[in-house]
């Protein structure tokens, strides 16, 4: 439904990016073009990390983008949007008013009457007549998101922004109230009719949406436009539905796991010219050995379906395709299309003892580029000992792109998990590792030289600011990703350093039974 | 309880009396007020005399109480204007921070001579001045933890509601009263329980409070105590203790005890099991008419100062399309710009003072100040190490017992609030009795201004022990030894640091009023950092005075960061349990 007036919302050109805290700048989205009609439900979908809710918030007015412009209704924001009311992911209900006294909160200057009757009205609409002088605490997670709801509704907005409103409820609540969204939206009595949310559940987004614009990460951006004409009310078992549905897998695991003939990726090679190239490693996902080796055991022989593995799991489909990426690149499992199969190593692996599994995986890491520039940055340093601060400074040059002290985690615990690297806590370094033994026979000359001895990098190549992983077979001279400054200073260390106020400012001098203390 | 013992709000049964009593009681405030503005306009005289007689007392004890609330409402005027500039002003957050630390390290009787030279010239016809002196010192020991708690409170707000305010187009004075203070009363109302007894600390010091040949006495129980003590009267010296003790025990029961079960409502997590409980004292208010009218007044006071914000307009944020965003105003920022620069001209005469002052500090009397400043440092480690070794096995015991815990509370609660000074000519007869010297027996008054701090925090962190951990404990058979070192300790360790820092830093201002004390016509000193600067500010040598505080805030900070810190980064990562 093209509209002739203006939308009203509608996004241009919008780019935004985070106060930088190193010089990379932090580019949350780029180049977002977009436009909310009336009586569209709009759902952002898309993994974590995406810029959904910084979005939902440019929309709103709440965040000024650094580029580009929002018009309402074809002039131009400024402030705060005056017609979008918004519901929060945790609620944000003040916990010392009533449900009556939140709910009131946005329409306090009208007159008492009209207030009363909006309440009446508001409260019967989400089914919390009888909770008038409830306290927030009192309720279920069902009930505050209801209390949100009411209190969106009651200023009656030209449109609803709802910031995953479902997602801090249990399965079957969140279940309840999407169907009496759905009913409100399918209502064409109800004013309710123009909404935007943020969600990262595929069937939410189908079961509510009009249109559904799916994004991408790194940096955010628009991926399609999705538009679902399926009539309302909208039945999840309708074959339409579930083509629907389907559709919208095979997007996402396109934006999420592309390339998916190849398999497991490492590194990225950009062509520089004829004869450069330059070789960067790519970052394990954010997951932990314990979660990769969990979906192997819980893989069946049949191919299996991503997003059916996030429905088995219980997980956000975000969070089941990384650990599926993480198998991925150390070559247990294959994912054509959206179906994740066993590769022989992976039937191995769930077949081997614990030793067996851990041998396994550590030959496996061992091949990642991350891990040998890992292995390299340890045994240039004095007495090969890496301290965590340095560590994250490098990880930082490296993989620009990358949260570090995510990823520092991340190596950790897979590197100290695959025995190859051991991190003391007490004095935040990081070592090659070796067994007792190990160490005794290194005492003597002529003993192997701990884990990186597999690593067919030379060290003295390279200095360790150097993260380029130069191909062999292409001659040298290579850039990283940023310039080649040895350090980016503005890695904090690791043992956070207190904030000077810390001394009085933690007040819990006092008699113990106090509240508060 | 006794809330089955409690009748129902509607039945109003008793309110006559009760309106009697309130009515009464609004009439004795306004009295007692009317005698302190005659004391304010009262003109100045040379030397106050304080009358120890018990007639007196209830007088003074008024005065005492009005000036602590005075200092208290300054006090949380500076916490919310000073913490929401830090908040708020990222630039200036990195200055004020670091400088809040060190003023709240210098001795309040640094300030002290300035403050009534100048006050009392300013207002040189009336007790103005002086009163307004003996008001700041108070609030100069108030003051600084309860900014640093509402400042935390500031940053740990949760953007979900300043979202919400944002959305709803809420003023900063809105936002204010809507967002932050809520959501940081149950820590200020915490840090101001504490804070008081801070101010309380020094009252003797500050109401009697002489330099060279000018007295600044002002009547209350701090100068009353001190003119029973410098007569050597006990009776007096009793009584003033009393009223001490009734003047917290009034403001504990009446005014923090309300408050503090009032504001468990403001408590963001939901499952705080224990509902708000109201007192019956509470209950009792609630149901006098006189109370009632009162709060319809309350009422409207409230919706004429605080109106329910407009929403968003299309007016305010909606320009046409092509023309450019209005400007934001210049005038905040040419204010801000103003303000600053007679901040920092402020700053720098002071900075320029205070060096020509420190060029007259001879050789000589630096290293008088370095060899006190040794015995100084002997006294308050030995007595955060007595404090220690007293309070952490009984914080232990009684944090790990919430019975007795509950049972001892309030005591606990009024020995710390007590300010300790009061009674040290009593301990150093003791210690004289045994044949102690000032120079041993400082380190016994500093350990009784300060032992309370470790007491509490071990108290609070055993406490917090997970039952579990206990359990496992049990199940492991840790016994003896091993049950302290590998457990107990380790355990409390978050709570025994914050209470080193506290203490040792307050023991460092102790020493101020630890190794000099009076007891009847004898005034006993004893070589020290505190009490060099409690002979410069008496003496009214400003320069040795300036050095010397700012040579004690050197060294508590320096004590600070290099092991307090160092100490409290590697309990909070080592010993904490995660929940």
């Amino acid at each position: 439904m093209e509209a002739q007036t203006n939308p009203l919302i509608e996004l241009r050109h919008i780019s935004h990016e985070y106060a930088a805290v190193s010089q990379e700048s932090d580019l949350v989205l780029s180049e977002i073009n977009l436009s909310v009609n009336e009586y569209d439900a709009v759902a952002l979908l898309g993994p974590s990390g995406c810029g959904k809710s910084t979005l939902l918030r440019i929309m709103a007015g709440l965040i000024t983008p650094t580029k580009g412009e929002v018009y309402n209704k074809g002039m131009r924001l400024c402030g705060v949007s005056p017609g979008v009311s918004m519901v929060f992911q945790n609620f944000a209900l003040f916990p010392w008013l009533t449900v009556r006294g939140n709910v009131l909160l946005p329409v306090g200057t009208l007159p008492a009457a009209e207030q009363q009757a909006r309440l009446e009205k508001v409260l019967g609409t989400v089914g919390l007549g009888a909770y008038e002088y409830a306290f927030p605490r009192e309720l279920s997670g069902g009930m505050k998101q209801r209390v949100g709801i009411a209190r969106a509704l009651i200023a009656e907005p030209e449109v609803l922004a709802m910031d995953e409103p479902f997602s801090a409820l249990d399965v079957l609540t969140a279940e309840t109230l999407r169907g009496e969204i759905g009913r409100l939206v399918a209502d064409p009595n109800h004013p309710l009719r123009t909404m935007v949310f943020v969600t990262h559940n595929i069937t939410e987004a189908v079961f509510l949406a009009t249109r559904i614009v799916v994004m991408a990460t790194q940096p955010g951006r628009v991926e399609v436009v999705v538009t679902n004409n399926l009539p309302y009310p909208r039945d999840t078992d309708a074959p339409e539905f579930k083509q629907m549905v389907e559709r919208l897998h095979s997007i996402l695991t396109h934006t999420i796991l592309p390339d998916t003939s190849h398999p497991a990726q490492d590194k990225v090679v950009t062509k520089i010219d004829d004869f450069h190239r330059r070789i960067a490693p790519v970052a394990l996902p954010y997951v932990t050995p314990a979660e990769v080796l969990g979906l192997m055991a819980l893989l069946g022989d049949e191919p299996t379906d991503v997003f059916a593995l996030a429905e088995r799991f219980g997980k956000e489909f975000g969070s089941v395709v990384n650990v599926v990426k993480a198998a991925e690149m150390l070559e247990f499992v294959r994912t054509p299309e959206h179906d994740v199969l066993f590769t022989p190593l992976g039937r191995e692996l769930v077949g081997a003892s614990t030793a067996g599994q851990k041998k396994l995986v550590r030959d496996q890491l061992l091949k990642l580029k991350i891990f040998e520039l890992l292995i390299r940055l340890i045994k240039v340093q004095e007495q090969h000992v890496l301290s965590a601060e340095e560590m994250l400074r490098e990880l930082q040059v490296a993989l620009p792109h990358e949260k570090p002290r995510p990823l520092f985690r991340t190596l950790l615990s897979w590197g100290r998990y695959a025995e190859i690297i051991s991190y003391d806590q007490r004095r935040h370094i990081v070592r090659l590792y070796e067994s007792r033994g190990a160490a005794r026979a290194r005492a003597k000359p002529g003993a192997p030289d701990g884990p990186g001895a597999h690593s067919p990098a030379d060290p003295a190549a390279h200095t360790p600011a150097e993260p380029v992983v130069q191909s062999p077979a292409e001659p040298a001279a290579n850039l990283p990703g940023g310039p080649v400054a040895p350090a980016q200073p503005a890695v904090p260390p690791v043992p956070a350093v207190p904030p000077v106020a810390a001394q009085a400012a933690q007040p819990p001098a006092g008699p113990p039974a106090q509240p508060g203390a | 309880m006794a809330f089955t013992l409690v009748k129902p709000l509607g039945e109003r049964r008793s309110a006559l009396w009760l309106d009697a009593i309130i009515v009464l009681a609004i009439g004795a405030v306004a009295l007692g007020l009317t005698q302190v503005a005659a004391q304010w306009r009262h003109p100045l005289l040379a030397n106050v005399e304080i009358d120890i007689s018990l007639k007196s007392l209830p007088r003074y004890a008024f005065f005492t109480f009005v000036r602590g609330w005075i200092a208290y409402f300054f006090s949380l005027l500076f916490t919310i204007v000073v913490a929401s500039w830090a908040y708020y002003d990222q630039r200036a957050r990195h200055y004020i921070l670091p400088a809040l630390d060190i003023l709240q390290s210098l001795p309040v009787l640094t300030f002290l001579p300035g403050l009534e030279f100048g006050l009392v010239a300013l207002f040189h016809r009336s007790n103005t001045g002086l009163e307004l002196a003996c008001i700041l010192s108070i609030f100069l020991g108030q003051v600084w933890n309860m900014t640093f708690s509402y400042y935390d409170s500031l940053r740990g707000t949760p953007p979900d509601f300043r979202m919400l305010g944002k959305l709803y187009n809420y003023s900063w004075w809105s936002r204010f009263w809507r967002i932050e203070l809520p959501f940081g009363a149950q820590a200020l109302l915490y840090n101001s329980m504490v804070s008081m007894a801070g101010g309380w600390f020094y009252l003797t010091t500050c109401e009697a409070f002489t330099s060279g040949d000018r007295s600044f006495r002002v009547p209350g129980v701090g100068s009353y105590m001190a003119e029973a003590m410098s007569r050597g009267n006990v009776r007096a010296q009793i009584a003033g203790v009393v009223a001490m003790g009734v003047i917290i025990i009034v403001i504990d029961r009446l005014i923090w005890w309300p408050l503090v079960n009032w504001s468990v409502r403001f408590k963001l997590d939901d499952f705080g099991g224990n509902r708000a409980q109201r007192s019956s004292l509470q209950l009792w208010l609630a149901r006098s008419a006189a109370v009632q009218g009162l709060s319809g007044v309350w009422q409207s006071l409230r919706n004429r100062l605080l109106p329910p914000p407009q929403p968003p307009c299309a007016a305010t944020s909606l320009v046409a399309p092509g023309t450019k965003p209005p400007a934001p105003s210049r005038v905040g920022p040419v204010i801000y710009i103003a303000v600053l620069a007679a901040l920092i001209a402020l700053l720098g005469w002071g900075a320029t003072r205070l060096a020509w002052m420190l060029g007259q500090v001879h050789v000589v009397d630096w290293l008088e100040m370095g060899r006190g400043a040794g015995y100084s440092l002997v006294r308050v480690f030995a007595s955060v190490l007595i404090g220690t070794l007293w309070a952490v096995p009984f914080g232990i015991w009684i944090g790990l017992n919430p019975k007795l815990s509950g049972r001892l509370q309030p005591l606990i609660q009024f020995v710390a609030s007590f300010p300790m000074p009061m009674i040290y000519p009593w301990l150093l007869g003791l210690i004289f009795l045994v044949h102690g010297s000032l120079g041993w027996g400082s380190i016994l008054l500093i350990l009784f201004g300060t032992q309370w701090y470790i007491l509490f925090n071990v108290a609070g962190s055993a406490a917090a022990i997970p039952n579990d951990m206990i359990s496992c404990v049990e199940i492991l058979h840790l016994r003896g030894w091993r049950r302290w070192w590998k457990f107990l300790i380790p355990a409390v360790m978050p709570g025994l640091v914050i209470g080193w820092i506290t203490a040792a830093g307050g023991a460092w201002n102790t020493t101020i009023i630890a190794e000099i004390v009076t007891v009847g016509p004898r005034t006993y000193t004893t070589t020290g950092l505190g009490s060099y600067i409690a002979r410069a500010a008496n003496d009214g040598r400003f320069a040795q005075l300036a050095a010397s505080a700012l040579l004690m805030a050197a060294i508590v900070v320096a004590i600070n960061r290099t092991v307090w810190k160092r100490l409290q980064t590697l309990a909070n990562d080592r010993c904490r349990f995660i929940t």
